[in-house]
């Protein structure tokens, strides 16, 4: 079974074997390896916390956010420490301007105060009172006006011919609406006829 | 570890160490390197002390010596050397008798890799099974067959005159 090869294996091996060098003190030089790769271990394993703090500080601190400095350590032997105005916090929601109602009827910021509502808006002025209707249209079916006041009396004139202004027709005796249109009131009489100089008879 | 565990300590070390260095010394080939993997692997076992010296001490050693020798680490630290010596040819008298085939396979075994070496050792030196070989190794029996195949045949590429050396003798 054993092939003549893996014979001349076996005995070049137990030849080697037998020149296998004499060595002493195995031991010492074994425990002194232990010690060292212990204490390499702790260096390493201290070396890789100290580097593992170092860089998960500068991380920590930016993600905090804050660009303050860190509050610094009181010192034991330092003086006594000053009250100092409260700082304002950051983290306080700032003040912000009333808001706008937006008119698309946006979800509002919890953390925004609402906005003061609006002064209401001054009443419209009211229409000017519609001018008297023009004499001698038809108007609507309304109330009829009251009879037109007698025209003022003419002042007497040095000279006789000169006929006398005819009289105002009458305002229509209802008011009339101010946003509405006017109706045109029934004109009144026409105040009679007055001779120049005449008083006018009412 | 108290006096006492490490005089047992010191006396299995003592005790054994011939033979342990023997089979270092079939591994690596070197004599400075036995000396090394033989103290690496009692580094190994000197913190397991305490719970192995009533099993098996020796067998735990031997095992610590094979896995260390094929093991990844070690071989990088091997390619840091510079043998000054490469031949680590004996100074005293050969005593095999210094035959032909002889030299020329002890120069064919350390052109094997450390696996195929320690194959070779366990199996024509130990002579232990294949299925323990792999036990002791931590890897599958294919994996020590293929492994002692290739060793075998690397060894009769490394000497293609055998046969003539073998007819001159």
């Amino acid at each position: 079974m054993t092939d003549p090869f893996e014979h001349l294996i076996r005995s070049t091996l137990t030849d080697l074997a037998e020149e296998a060098p004499i060595v002493q003190d195995q031991l010492n030089g074994a425990e002194r390896r232990v010690r060292n790769r212990r204490r390499a271990t702790v260096t390493m394993g201290a070396v890789g916390t100290l580097a593992a703090v170092l860089i998960a500080t500068p991380l920590a601190l930016a993600s905090t956010g804050s660009d303050e400095a860190p509050p610094a350590a009181p010192s034991p032997a330092g003086p006594a420490a000053v009250p100092s105005p409260p700082a304002p916090d950051p983290s306080a929601p700032t003040a912000v301007p009333p808001g706008v109602p937006s008119p698309g009827g946006a979800k509002q910021d919890p953390w925004q105060r609402p906005g003061v509502p609006g002064k209401p808006g001054e009443p419209g002025d009211p229409g000017a009172p519609g001018a008297p209707g023009a004499p001698g249209a038809p108007g609507a079916p309304g109330a009829p006006g009251a009879p037109g006041a007698p025209g003022a009396p003419g002042a007497p004139g040095d000279e006789a011919g000169v006929s006398g202004a005819p009289g105002v027709p009458a305002a229509p005796g209802v008011p009339s609406d101010p946003f509405k249109r006017d109706v045109p009131g029934v004109p009144g009489e026409p105040a009679p006829f007055t001779a120049p100089g005449a008083p006018a008879s009412r | 570890m108290d006096e006492d565990e490490r005089a047992r300590l010191a006396e299995f070390v003592g005790s054994r160490t011939p033979a342990l260095m023997r089979v270092a010394y079939l591994l690596t080939g070197d004599r400075n390197a036995a000396e090394d993997l033989l103290q690496s692997a009692l580094a190994r076992t000197i913190p397991k002390w305490g719970s192995i010296r009533h099993a098996d001490p020796e067998g735990y050693l031997r095992v610590v010596m094979y896995r260390e020798q094929i093991s990844w680490w070690r071989r990088l630290r091997r390619w840091r050397e510079t043998p000054l010596n490469p031949a680590d040819e004996p100074v005293g008298v050969d005593p095999s008798g210094g035959s032909d085939v002889r030299l020329a396979m002890r120069a064919a075994l350390r052109h094997l890799t450390p696996a195929q070496r320690t194959v070779v050792v366990l199996r024509y030196y130990e002579d232990l099974p294949e299925a323990r070989v792999a036990e002791l190794l931590g890897c599958s029996v294919g994996t020590v067959r293929s492994r002692t195949h290739r060793a075998v045949t690397r060894l009769r590429e490394l000497l293609p005159e055998v046969e003539m050396l073998e007819v001159r003798r």
